[in-house]
């Protein structure tokens, strides 16, 4: 058992549903974990799980030896535990900096902060995202690679140890999913602890220390990247089983 | 460091604060008439100046803050019925209490009711607070009270001045804050603003309770120059909508827009009932329909607009089907 | 005891009257995210337009409801297209105030044409009554019941059957969708608009027979289609009309128990109670959010 975040038997149903089955597994500090999974499998739910969202049904969650029990949404961020979402829509009406100051303010550490240190970190943090440039530009107007930068500058902002990114790289072409993965270790290397929902193989394959599977609610694999990615229980939950056969049949 | 969106055009801000500082000369000049319209003026911004913490920043559309205003000429009024108490800062203070008392009381239920729903149960609360008051009698019941004004009437002219301005000092005070952040937040994005630590019903009561208070503290010094109260003259529709239509004509979630729609909307009232009394209301609900029409977000945000002609027929245009 | 029985009687009997305001309420808001601040004066016009036909040329007020129908749904269809269109998918605030608006002016244009003295309209059979248990029931309230009802059947088949209908509830779901297979949604927003208000009208007829009638008449049903809304559950006809004939059990009661001068603080009482226990009312449903 990890003493820094584990993961311990969480099952999450929703009526007849078995969004999540008996889900396990440890996140050491530091870490990027990949989570990956076909559609559907889960991978979202344990993430509103792992963010407080989410009630477990069965089973808990441990951050520094603490379970997250119901904490409100607003109390979340101060257990140290941030998150992206993947629809990103920033408040409209108040400028790039601004957005990245209320996390500044109210997050973890706000309470230490008057609003002029909150802009401040604000300007710190978009520094390190690369939105220093727009700073002053109204939230509405970023393309969409941009917003997704602000959305990890506010939850930056909140001065996390742990960072759940859903799919941040949706939407993004070639080019910009290589600048997305550097800013993704340049926090990581700061110390914030990652985990990654993505899609894009290459991106996790790239990126992760440690990689989780999820099919139908259940964790069918876990390991280092190369071995999950070439495990053919992985390529069956994605591809179907006819296609692993073939794979079977065609390597020696 | 910028001010960002949310105090307004800062040279609006100084122009309006000019205004406002030459208003406070108007009982020099000896004439009631205008002593009576600037402390209208004066009453008027200041329950817009209420109405735009919660429903301009915070984007929670209260149609009862009347109510804050009903009950603070009720405080006032009750000073004077029961204990014989003419002194307009207790009476202020009172109505303050009353107005706060009661925002925290009904806010934490209310406000957790979104959108249209919020704004229909403040009116219901407006209405069936107009109904009950009516018919207690510590309260004059049916036929209301009379209150002694002051010998010095003009007192009640500074008394109202020191409310608005007061007022406006705490909004300003309060955009620039982490609070202001908070509520702004909450109106752009309520889910997102919680997410970032922010406590929304915290912030939100909190909004609602400084809102009442200013709207209290108008009822307070209005009760004493009006020299009469009852129900249907403290709960007035006017003093529900007024304040509303001046916020979104000046610029909702501005300091200076309350102030600049009180002076506009006063304006073309009077002008209104001087030429054309009979159709004075009937041409006050053209004026909204135009203003809501062809404003949507009021005088002051046009001068933040960008794209010159296009960009404002674009504003116009953009919530058409 | 009685009297108990006395105001539940009248209670559904003009909860039939309540049933048809909220329906056309509620189409307003259940499809456009509106609500219509101006609903009341609709109302009111209706009842007006009863009246002006009967006294210039003695149509009956059960005749007249199809025209003030009729003519209540081009004016509405009328703002909608040409005014509140351009403020369809505005924030509350804005169509708050713009209904609100309408509402002062159509008020006040009636107020300058009939000036503010009651009127009322008196028919042969309006004082007629029978006796059940020793509860009287008047002859018109029972029509008015009887017609109320068929107008809430009718719009219900409308909806289910007809194309138009099936348009406006799939426009409810989704606009864009709706949109992309072909609705022309400003047109149908209007014609939604139009129902709303004919529904008002005939309501307004409707109440012609028992009340009488001053150009402010309309305003209490504002509060009260919102509430009756809320109450039955926003989006579905059995809901208005169950709302209504409870609300009007509820009306009728707290009138005769608590005082007359108090309706609204009861409909608020009302109002909260199933906004904080059961929010999507009586017959509504549960929705995502």
């Amino acid at each position: 058992m990890s003493e820094f975040l584990s993961i311990e038997n969480v099952a999450m149903y929703f009526g007849g549903l078995h969004a999540l089955d008996d889900v396990s597994f440890d996140v050491g500090r530091g870490a990027v974990l990949g989570l990956i999974g076909p559609n559907g499998s889960g991978k979202t739910t344990l993430m509103n799980v792992i963010s407080g969202v989410y009630k477990p049904t069965y089973g808990s969650v441990r951050f520094n030896g603490k379970r997250i029990a119901d904490v409100p949404t607003y109390a979340v961020c101060h257990l140290g535990i941030a998150r992206t979402f993947q629809v990103v829509k920033p408040f409209a009406n108040l400028t790039v900096r601004e957005n990245v100051a209320v996390g500044a303010m109210y997050g973890r550490n706000g309470h230490n902060r008057g609003a002029h240190a909150s802009f401040e970190r604000a300007q710190e943090l978009l520094e390190i995202v690369g939105l220093a440039r727009v700073a002053g530009r109204w939230a509405s107007d970023l393309t969409i690679p941009d917003r997704k930068r602000l959305e990890v500058a506010k939850a930056l902002a909140l001065d996390p140890e742990v960072l759940l990114l859903d799919e941040v790289m949706a939407g993004l072409h070639a080019t910009e999913v290589d600048e997305a993965l550097e800013l993704l270790r340049t926090v990581n290397g700061r110390g914030v602890t990652l985990i990654v929902v993505e899609h894009l193989m290459k991106a996790i394959a790239s990126i992760s220390t440690t990689v989780v599977v999820l099919a139908e609610g259940k964790k069918i694999a876990e390991g280092a990247p190369a071995e999950v990615l070439a495990s053919p229980t992985v390529i069956e939950a994605y591809l179907g089983t006819r296609y692993a056969e073939r794979q079977r049949d065609v390597q020696p | 460091m910028s001010l960002g969106g949310i105090t307004g055009n800062v040279t609006a801000l100084r122009v309006t604060v000019g205004i406002l500082v030459a208003l406070a000369f108007v009982p020099l000049l000896h004439n009631s008439y205008y002593e009576n319209l600037g402390r209208g003026i004066l009453m008027y911004a200041t329950l817009s100046l209420g109405w735009n913490i919660i429903g301009g920043y915070t984007g929670y559309v209260s149609f009862g803050n009347v109510v804050f205003f009903g009950l603070g000429t009720y405080t006032s009024a009750a000073l004077w019925q029961h204990w014989h108490q003419q002194n307009i800062a207790l009476a202020v203070v009172c109505a303050m209490a009353v107005g706060i008392a009661l925002a925290l009381v009904l806010g934490v239920p209310i406000l957790r009711l979104r959108g249209h729903y919020f704004g229909i149960a403040t009116l219901g609360i407006a209405l069936a607070t107009q109904e009950i008051v009516a018919n207690v009698d510590w309260l004059g019941a049916g036929s209301g009270f009379t209150v002694r004004p002051l010998e010095a009437y003009s007192a009640y002219y500074y008394a109202m001045w020191i409310v608005c301005a007061a007022s406006m000092l705490a909004t300003f005070l309060i955009a620039r804050s982490k609070l202001g952040y908070a509520l702004v937040a909450i109106r752009e994005n309520e889910e997102a603003a919680a997410v970032l630590g922010v406590d929304p019903t915290r912030y939100k009561v909190t909004a609602w309770a400084i809102s009442a208070a200013m709207a209290g503290a108008a009822g307070a010094v209005f009760a004493g120059a009006n020299a009469f109260i009852d129900a249907p003259t403290a709960f007035a529709l006017d003093n529900n909508v007024f304040p509303i239509v001046m916020a979104i004509l000046g610029g909702v979630g501005t300091v200076a827009g309350p102030l600049v729609g009180a002076l506009i909307l006063t304006a073309i009232n009077e002008t209104l009932w001087s030429h054309f009394p009979q159709i004075h209301t009937l041409f006050f609900g053209a004026v909204i329909v135009l203003v809501v029409m062809f404003l949507p977000r009021g005088l002051l945000w046009l001068l933040n607009l960008r794209g010159g002609w296009k960009g404002l027929r674009a504003s116009v245009g953009a919530y058409r089907a | 005891m009685q009297l108990f029985w006395q105001s539940l009687v009248n209670g559904i009997l003009v909860g039939g009257i309540f049933a048809v305001v909220a329906l056309g309420f509620s189409l307003v808001w259940g499809i456009m995210n509106i609500i219509n601040l101006a609903h009341g004066s609709f109302v009111m016009l209706g009842a007006y337009t009863a009246y002006v036909l009967f006294s210039t040329w003695h149509v009956d007020p059960f005749l007249s409801l199809p025209v003030a129908f009729v003519l209540l749904y081009g004016f509405g269809y009328c703002i909608q297209r040409f005014v509140i269109n351009f403020v369809v998918r505005a924030p509350i605030l804005t169509t708050f105030l713009l209904t609100f608006g309408l509402s002062l002016l159509i008020v006040n244009v009636v107020l300058l044409i009939f000036h503010g003295d009651t009127k009322g309209i008196t028919t042969q059979y309006s004082g007629t009554n029978f006796s059940i248990g020793g509860v009287t029931v008047g002859w018109v309230k029972v029509w008015t019941l009887l017609v109320a009802l068929a107008i809430t059947a009718l719009m219900q088949a409308f909806l289910t059957r007809t194309k138009t209908g099936r348009a406006i509830r799939a426009t409810a779901m989704d606009v864009d969708a709706a949109q992309l297979s072909g609705v022309r949604v400003a047109h149908l927003y209007a014609v939604v608009f139009g129902l709303g208000a004919g529904l008002a009208g005939a309501a307004g007829v409707l109440i012609s027979l028992s009340y009488s009638l001053q150009p402010s008449m309309g305003d209490p049903f504002v509060i009260t289609g919102f509430v009756v809304c809320v109450l039955g559950g926003l989006g579905s006809v059995q809901g208005a009309l169950l709302g209504g004939l409870v609300y009007g059990v509820i009306e009728a009661l707290g009138s005769q128990y608590i005082g007359t001068g108090l309706q609204d603080a009861v409909a608020l009482v009302v109002l909260l109670i199933v906004l904080i226990f059961r929010p999507r009312g009586l017959l509504g449903k549960a929705t995502a959010s």
